[in-house]
């Protein structure tokens, strides 16, 4: 966790107003929703907040495809992120059946493939 | 044409989300690949409708989906299983399954209307999410235009990965050649490709709501809002539909 004005618990830049505003579209009721977005845009402006609002609208969208064709893990993701997937606990989600578990090679393997996975991702957004 | 140019948002809307928009009800309007622009206008209806169902009430407080039977509610335009598919995949996402995915096969609903009814599903939930978000009323629906679904199955499609056939990378030739730019493809892109209208669909309206398809793996692709901002509010999104992927 960050201290400062702009941080909120996870490190990111006004994550508890960000977070509090996905909740309140997805689940929360209109009451929530309307404090949330106004905290949100007190907080970012209105430009980054119809960021916001549409990156909440994208992923209602690709959480149901995902879940809808019953698509497993692409190969890489599930190789780089066996011990994260482990960590969040995620695997208790019923679409978690779509994608085999990992073993502790796989897992092991991962972890120390990650930081490279990660280098070569930074070094080809240089380059585009 | 319906006014979806948010004259109603106190929120400057980028022009880039207005377009999207357009063109994703101009395609919900038009005949698909196997429904009419009247069963798709009313698989949109459904979505919008389904929130209120007495039976996603029961199913979403039964321990199992499966184990509440009864009927949807809803008009008639559509047959029972696509409403079931509707229904479940707006309300339920996070407890789809093969099971159940099976037994709406046994229907004779057909792989090809499953993965047309997800696509028009996925992209009216997302359009009215947005609304919902900027505090705007969801946009009205377009008047269906005449006309028959074409009944276009691609070639390059095949079993894969998830319970419905997709095109592989490989395969994405011809009138699909434009399906997945750059390398390869994302299993979540090729998805709906058994209807290639749908991943056109899911990538018009993605560069305009995320980042474009193509720049996904790239971490400095982002809006006023950061790339690190977009991944954790995607990450809430899933979570809270508890999606594994």
């Amino acid at each position: 966790m960050t201290a400062g004005e702009k941080a909120g618990p996870v490190g990111i830049d006004h994550a508890t107003e960000l977070v509090r505003f996905a909740e309140a579209v997805v689940v929360g009721d209109d009451e929530e929703l309307d404090a949330a977005r106004e905290a949100l845009l007190d907080a970012v402006g209105p430009e980054a907040f119809v960021d916001a609002a549409a990156v909440v609208g994208n992923f209602q969208r690709m959480v149901r495809i995902a879940d809808g064709t019953g698509i497993p893990l692409d190969a890489s993701l599930e190789l780089l992120t066996g011990d994260l997937r482990g960590d969040l606990g995620i695997g208790r989600f019923g679409s978690a059946a779509n994608t085999p578990e990992v073993g502790w090679i796989r897992r092991t393997a991962g972890r120390a493939l990650r930081p490279i996975a990660f280098a070569v991702l930074r070094r080809l957004g240089r380059r585009s | 044409m319906t006014d979806l140019a948010f004259s109603a948002s106190p929120i400057p809307v980028r022009p880039d989300i207005c377009e999207a928009h357009r063109l994703t009800w101009e395609r919900l309007a038009r005949p698909g690949s196997w429904w009419n622009g009247a069963e798709r206008v009313a698989i949109a209806r459904a979505v919008r409708e389904s929130p209120r169902c007495g039976l996603c009430a029961a199913r979403r407080r039964a321990l199992s989906p499966l184990a509440a039977e009864g009927v949807h509610d809803g008009e008639g335009v559509l047959p029972e299983a696509a409403l079931e598919v509707v229904h479940q995949v707006v309300n339920d996402p996070g407890r789809l399954s093969r099971t159940w995915f099976e037994k709406v096969m046994a229907t004779g609903l057909g792989e090809e209307r499953y993965v047309e009814t997800l696509g028009v599903v996925v992209a009216v939930v997302s359009i009215d999410a947005f609304c919902r978000g900027l505090g705007v009323p969801p946009h009205p629906l377009p008047e269906p235009l005449p006309g028959e679904p074409s009944r276009y199955r691609p070639p390059g499609a095949r079993p894969g990965v998830g319970w419905v056939p997709m095109i592989p990378a490989s395969a994405a030739r011809g009138a699909e050649s434009d399906l997945y730019p750059g390398r390869g493809a994302a299993n979540v892109i090729r998805a709906l490709s058994l209807v290639p209208d749908a991943v056109r669909s899911l990538r018009e309206l993605s560069a305009a709501h995320y980042v474009p398809v193509e720049e996904v793996v790239d971490p400095r692709a982002g809006r006023a809002l950061g790339r690190a901002e977009m991944e954790l509010l995607a990450g809430r999104v899933s979570a809270l539909n508890e999606c594994f992927y």
